[in-house]
């Protein structure tokens, strides 16, 4: 990927290269700085639908995630547009050696718009560079959770199968789709 | 008592390859192994013929929330392939094991696509395949491709 050198880009920020999605991103560390930005989406329930936790109701149970799990986060980045202000986050989590677990979440105000798909495959694209010993990217999405599903496929991760009850959340066992996307596999 | 029998199939490569246990030199290890792990296990049975080891079934539920689903394992010893012996015995254990360990909903095997054998055991016993996970495990050096297998305590229920 080709780096942006007049406008000056550091190297762990990943941007939009193609004319999709309608506004341009780029993928940045999260800060401290960015609780209020957090806020938006954190206190939403429809973008906490199919998380494990519940929306946030104080700033400083967020300030209280963002040192505890955002900062420490082996690869986590804030989802940006051209303001430099996140509109939300995702995430590579290693699971063990050669496995790792992408999660992303995104502002309600910006879904429909390609905005996680292309957040995705910047990820896709990068994360095998960055990380030598994955041999496997892999996502778990709820059954219900279409919108999420489409975005992986428009990215090009295979779709795996259905693991029934396998996953807890909220107080019921539930289905899950299993995706994942190796070295070797193309980005759509 | 049963270190001798234990070492006859765990000291066998055959048999541990696929399994994430070494292969045992010494009956010491073996006990050791056995005292360890074999005896604070959830639920480990031996597989038997004339009250000998022959062979292993452990179910090992996971921790915290995800205690309602449990991975299965086997291992036979290799003279015993090839009888129908480990699918007999996992079919006993199963029924078994959602009647001890109420709160595990889901039991799953994870299956190497090489192992024909393992997945014809599950498939007769009506496991369902769910999914082919592309290079999932990392073992002994290796990297597998896995057939993922369930059995839910709901399949066992019969029919209205």
């Amino acid at each position: 990927m080709e780096i942006d050198s007049s406008s000056m880009i550091k190297p762990e920020t990943l941007s939009t290269r193609s004319s999709s999605p309608s506004e341009k991103i780029h993928l940045r560390p999260m800060t401290l700085s960015d609780v209020d930005d957090f806020m938006v989406w954190a206190t939403d329930s429809n973008v906490t639908r199919f998380c494990t936790w519940e929306p946030y109701t104080s700033r400083e149970a967020a300030i209280a995630y963002l040192n505890d799990v955002v900062l420490p986060h082996p690869w986590l980045r804030a989802i940006c547009l051209d303001n430099d202000r996140p509109i939300g986050s995702i995430s590579v989590t290693p699971v063990d050696k050669i496995r790792g677990e992408i999660g992303y979440v995104l502002g309600s105000k910006y879904w429909g718009k390609g905005i996680a798909t292309e957040a995705v495959r910047l990820v896709a694209a990068e994360i095998f560079k960055e990380n030598p010993e994955m041999e496997r990217l892999e996502a778990l999405v709820d059954v219900d959770n279409v919108g999420s599903q489409k975005v992986l496929e428009k990215v090009g991760f295979v779709r795996e199968g259905v693991m029934r009850k396998f996953m807890y959340l909220k107080g019921n066992v539930r289905d899950m789709v299993m995706f994942s996307f190796l070295p070797s596999d193309s980005l759509h | 008592m049963d270190a001798h029998d234990f070492l006859r199939w765990a000291g066998d490569d055959r048999v541990t390859g696929n399994l994430r246990w070494p292969a045992f030199t010494s009956e010491e290890e073996a006990l050791t192994f056995i005292r360890d792990v074999c005896l604070p296990h959830p639920w480990r049975r031996s597989i038997c013929i004339d009250d000998r080891s022959i062979g292993f079934i452990s179910i090992f539920p996971e921790t915290g929330d995800n205690r309602f689903k449990a991975h299965i394992g086997y291992g036979l010893s290799h003279e015993y392939w090839g009888k129908g012996i480990t699918t007999r015995a996992v079919s006993v254990a199963v029924s078994q094991v959602f009647n001890d360990l109420p709160h595990v909903l889901r039991l799953q095997a994870f299956v190497q696509t090489q192992n024909k054998a393992s997945q014809r055991v599950v498939e007769k016993i009506g496991f369902q395949k769910e999914c082919l996970l592309r290079k999932y495990t990392y073992l002994k050096g290796q990297i597998y491709d896995v057939f993922v297998y369930s059995l839910l305590s709901s399949d066992l229920l019969p029919l209205p």
